[in-house]
């Protein structure tokens, strides 16, 4: 078999180049139909990445824990105490990045102008600094400095709906732990320009702060956690679940369901877009063969006359459709990965504004390609070009002799 | 001398439509090993589709043919070609080389196909190339060699395999004089030297004047088959 490659191939090689506008043609259709699927890879991917990670960073993180019944009913009444025992040796082990205990509430926040509901809580400044982007998105003010902090952090968009700005006065209220409303005023220390979800529904204040206001003493809503980077997910959740059994501990998957649905549907859109990208190719491939293979029609029949079986010409032709095919998915990838030069750095989706934010991505997407699904989408071409080439070549062995030498 | 090529009562019968055209009409005829035979006759007179059945390229609608004692009729495809590949070396009116090969990668090409050592192939495709006076030119792709250069790279080719028999379709039509004069004597001359069986359709004067077996065919039958002086 080595030794009739390495007869035939030389050959292939060589016939590629006899009608080389016929070949470029080809490479071309080849090369931009890969380019067009990788980067449909590439753009999806980071748009669902892009997704989860402003989903994640937002407050959700990678697992939570709760109280049962809070996620179906987020009241005061479903808190849980601090963390402790097992529960706390699980979250500061090497199993989970960071962690912050977070109280939770719906509340009704009033400006002396209007009012509006939304999600009022107390955090660590320290702690979530570790898991949330929200600290960093503060853009006129300042964060919150500790668990005593007593001032407020809210979002622009939500500010500009109360017709109220850093430094004025607002009222919140909530429920305590006992059923009364407490309410309790803040001043404004810091405006954050976050997701648009997250500027419309939440604001900030110290733990202990809101935990003092509540009337629940050191007792928290929720406990917001990564996992480390190496490690599967899954195991963190499991080993949090047999640290606190009586605790709804849930990984992002069932907390933000769309982002892993986006996730997981993406590649079935990759997949699908590769069907569609090479029935418009295969159309390519079989067209420009099958005229290569109708213009040698007396050739492959003095290649029989001479001795050369039938088989040989099949694999003769399906040798110049793997050559032709397999370096248009060479320059296919290469155009790919010239392409994703300019955004090595990101691609910025400030011109769409607030059409990306309202789909759940980031401002910036960091495209980048996977070398599993390069080499994956690129074997697939690869394999079914040759497949849909074999049309051709087993027409061009099939021929008899006779009727191929009597042709022009 | 022994029977190469044995044709018993072959027929031929193309159909076109419900037209059924009659090639060959009961062809009986020995080919003894070593031969210099011309098929001549008219066009039409069914040279050629003779040759194509003896080489297997096409089958008879009747009768039997056997090459170096083997029938060939019910032969399968892969079978004919290794049968064309290891006995039969075949040269053809037009000159028939693979354009995209040099002169002696298309003689190398067939030994590839034999699995002959590459110092083997080297060394037998230059000797056929020297012998069909193609020294010098081994490189050259058939586009850059004339018409007579070209048949005689067929030839080389054809050779090449030290077949039992080559068949010849017409190899002196696209020649002027002198190159069809050359090709005619150089065939001759091998013919001489290596015992090859050759069988030659034409109907070119002067390749029957070099046969020492002239056959000639109207209509699909064989009408005359005399043996004249040694091929020179």
């Amino acid at each position: 078999m080595i030794g009739r490659l390495s007869l035939l191939a030389p050959v292939a090689w060589r016939n590629l180049w006899r009608n080389p506008r016929r070949t470029l043609i080809t490479l071309l259709v080849v090369a931009v139909g890969v380019w067009s699927i990788l980067m449909f890879d590439v753009m999806l991917k980071a748009w669902t990445t892009s997704s989860k990670e402003a989903s994640l960073r937002t407050l959700t993180g990678e697992a939570q824990i709760h109280a049962t019944g809070y996620l179906d009913d987020p009241n005061i009444v479903h808190r849980l105490p601090k963390p402790d025992g097992a529960i706390l040796r699980v979250l500061n082990s090497p199993k989970v990045d960071g962690w912050a205990a977070r109280v939770r509430v719906p509340a009704i926040i009033q400006s002396e102008y209007r009012t509006r509901a939304m999600t009022f809580l107390g955090v660590s400044p320290q702690d979530e600094k570790k898991i949330s982007d929200l600290p960093s998105q503060v853009v006129s003010g300042r964060y919150l400095r500790s668990d005593a902090d007593i001032g407020i952090v809210i979002g622009r968009d939500l500010a500009d709906k109360l017709k109220t700005r850093l430094g004025k006065r607002v009222i919140v209220m909530a429920q305590t732990a006992d059923g009364h409303l407490a309410e309790a005023s803040y001043t404004i220390v810091g405006e954050f320009d976050g997701p648009v979800p997250a500027q419309d529904e939440f604001s900030f204040t110290g733990l202990r702060t809101a935990q003092r206001m509540l009337g629940i003493g050191g007792d928290i809503s929720e406990i917001s956690l990564d996992g480390a980077k190496m490690l599967p997910l899954d195991g963190v959740v499991a080993a949090l679940k047999r640290a606190a059994p009586s605790r709804d501990v849930e990984p992002w998957t069932v907390l933000v369901p769309l982002a892993y649905t986006m996730e997981t549907f993406s590649q079935s859109y990759i997949f699908v877009w590769l069907m569609i990208m090479f029935v418009l190719m295969a159309i390519g491939i079989v067209n420009t063969q099958l005229m290569a293979v109708f213009e040698r029609t007396r050739e492959f029949g003095l290649l029989q006359a001479l001795g050369m079986r039938p088989g040989l010409i099949l694999l003769q032709v399906a040798l110049e459709s793997a050559l032709l095919i397999g370096i248009g998915v060479v320059v296919g990838v290469v155009l790919m990965l010239a392409t994703l030069i300019p955004f090595r750095n990101g691609l910025d989706l400030g011109f769409l504004a607030a059409g990306s934010e309202m789909f759940g991505a980031g401002r910036v997407l960091y495209p980048q390609l996977d070398p599993g699904d390069a080499v994956r989408f690129s074997l697939i071409v690869w394999v079914l070009g040759i497949g849909a080439a074999l049309w051709p070549a087993r027409m061009a062995s099939r021929t008899e002799p006779i009727v191929a030498m009597g042709e022009n | 001398m022994s029977v190469i090529i044995q044709c018993r009562g072959v027929e031929k019968i193309y159909r076109q439509g419900a037209v059924e055209v009659p090639a060959l009409r009961g062809i009986d005829l020995d080919i003894e090993s070593g031969d210099f035979a011309t098929l001549a006759g008219p066009s039409g007179s069914g040279k050629t589709t003779l040759l194509s059945l003896i080489g297997g390229l096409d089958r008879p609608t009747a009768g039997e043919i056997a090459v170096d004692g083997e029938p060939i009729v019910k032969m399968e495809k892969n079978g004919l070609a290794d049968l064309r590949l290891h006995k039969i070396g075949f040269v053809f009116q037009t000159y028939s080389l693979i354009p995209v090969l040099s002169a002696i990668e298309n003689v190398e090409f067939i030994l590839r196909l034999l699995d002959m050592p590459l110092a083997e192939r080297e060394a037998r495709a230059k000797e056929v190339l020297r012998e069909v006076g193609l020294e010098g030119l081994e490189t050259r792709r058939p586009s850059r060699l004339s018409g007579g250069q070209q048949q005689r790279v067929a030839v080389a080719r054809a050779l090449g395999p030290k077949p039992a028999i080559v068949l010849a379709d017409e190899p002196t039509a696209n020649l002027d004089s002198k190159n069809a004069e050359e090709l005619i004597a150089l065939m001759a001359q091998l013919n001489a030297t290596s015992g090859i069986t050759f069988l030659i359709a034409t109907h070119d004067s002067r390749v029957m004047a070099h046969s020492r077996r002239r056959i000639e065919m109207i209509d699909g039958r064989i009408t005359t088959d005399e043996r004249q002086g040694a091929a020179t």
